[in-house]
């Protein structure tokens, strides 16, 4: 096995004993969701006008609840020192340990929208684009977050510098992502936001890994 | 020609050097016990001679190219177990052996790994959690990595600490053999008669206030 492949399983294995990793952001979002009625006490046109940027706003808020433990862990016990010393390059690393959070993470936040897009009203005929904007989307996430989670893996409380950090970088996520769905519920063409979209998971796909590698390192020192 | 020759390396904190630049030279089959008291950065040291920092002044060259320039080379043929154990606490002792050395591209079959365990005395806990281990055992496990890898140099930070005199007795068994078999050491340890008497070279720290 090859230690990308290694190092996906093992981040696997753990998220699945852990098993908090999973279902926390969905509980949270399931929480959230079920208040915005309550709050707003208007009708399901109310709701579904809103839909797409609280979906994409949860999706976002739900993410940030795991993003610090993409590394924190791994530096805490030092099984750091297990991709860092070697000859194995580090930001394959980095896109190994994101691959295996987005799996963990993103993946469920995807497969989850739907149920949070029904008691949001939205219109069914775009539960396709919000599918696949947050499956472009969700990757995003998590790999600027791995920055973010690098940079503060060594405090022991990092949580909120890391929101402070990440939060700016995926604004533009945000946007495009929310404006995909509004546009689809409002029976207009997504391919656009959709497009832009995966402009930047392809920015952030290529040029994150190097970003956090370096953070590592300088978190080593 | 020595295989590892630093010159004049000091590490830093802040900006003071932690202790006086230390220069040594080392060929196969000989080892370094580096002393010092607490606090004087012997972990630091040790820390950059494995490559987890960046050496702050002096260079040290590896088979006579600069370190910094040969990291790849430098990574496939050196060892570091460091104070933390890189344990998971959540993966059982098997997995543990395993993913830490497959995620170094070494390959380690099951019964490898098994027989491994055993060498390190923890044969029957092969599917317990690390998490519930002991420290003794804890550090006994990440010392099992030792049987598995042939790598020349082997850089390890208090191995000692925690291990009951049967686990120092092994352990000395293995870094012996180690030496035998024309491999390099690089060691701190703290209250260790014996190892004073196995290595070849000694190097104290002392304080550059």
């Amino acid at each position: 096995m090859n230690p990308f492949l290694a190092l996906v399983k093992r981040d696997l294995t753990l998220g699945l004993r852990r098993k908090s990793q999973i279902y926390q952001p969905l509980v949270f979002q399931l929480l959230v969701v079920t208040m915005f009625p309550l709050g707003l006490g208007s009708g399901a046109k109310t709701l579904a006008l809103i839909a797409p940027a609280v979906i994409w706003i949860l999706a976002l808020l739900a993410s940030l609840l795991t993003l610090d433990q993409i590394f924190k862990n791994d530096y805490d016990d030092g099984s750091v020192e297990s991709y860092v010393l070697t000859s194995y390059p580090l930001p394959l690393s980095v896109m190994a340990k994101v691959l295996a959070h987005w799996l963990l993470t993103g993946l469920p936040l995807v497969l989850f929208s739907p149920i949070i897009a029904v008691l949001l009203h939205l219109p069914s005929s775009s539960y396709g684009v919000l599918m696949l904007s947050l499956l472009i989307g969700t990757p995003i996430f998590s790999f600027m977050g791995s920055i973010g989670s690098a940079l503060t893996m060594s405090l022991k409380h990092g949580g909120l510098l890391l929101t402070i950090l990440v939060m700016p970088l995926l604004t533009p996520v945000l946007i495009f992502g929310a404006s995909a769905v509004v546009e689809s519920s409002l029976g207009n063409s997504a391919t656009q936001p959709l497009l832009l979209l995966s402009g930047l998971l392809v920015l952030s796909f290529t040029l994150v890994p190097f970003a956090s590698a370096a953070a590592i390192k300088i978190n080593l020192e | 020609m020595p295989l590892i020759k630093a010159t004049d390396i000091a590490c830093q904190r802040g900006h003071h050097l932690l202790f006086e630049p230390v220069s040594f030279e080392l060929s196969l089959g000989q080892s370094l016990l580096i002393s010092g008291p607490n606090g004087i950065g012997k972990t630091t040291l040790l820390e950059s001679i494995a490559g987890l920092r960046t050496i702050q002044q002096g260079v040290i060259h590896f088979n006579d190219i600069e370190l910094s320039k040969n990291k790849d080379n430098w990574f496939d043929q050196s060892f570091f177990i460091g104070h933390r154990t890189g344990n998971k606490k959540e993966l059982n002792c098997l997995e543990n052996l395993r993913s830490f050395l497959q995620i170094q591209g070494i390959q380690i079959s099951e019964q490898q790994a098994e027989d491994a365990l055993q060498a390190v005395g923890l044969a029957g806990y092969e599917y317990q959690f690390a998490g519930s281990l002991s420290a003794g055992q804890k550090k006994r496990l990440a010392l099992a990595r030792l049987t598995l890898i042939d790598f020349p140099v082997w850089i390890l930070d208090e191995p000692f600490v925690n291990l009951d005199v049967e686990g120092c007795d092994w352990l000395l068994g293995i870094l012996k053999q180690h030496m035998d078999n024309n491999g390099l050491l690089i060691i701190t340890a703290h209250d260790n008669r014996e190892i004073q008497e196995l290595v070849s070279h000694k190097l104290l720290l002392e304080s550059s206030l």
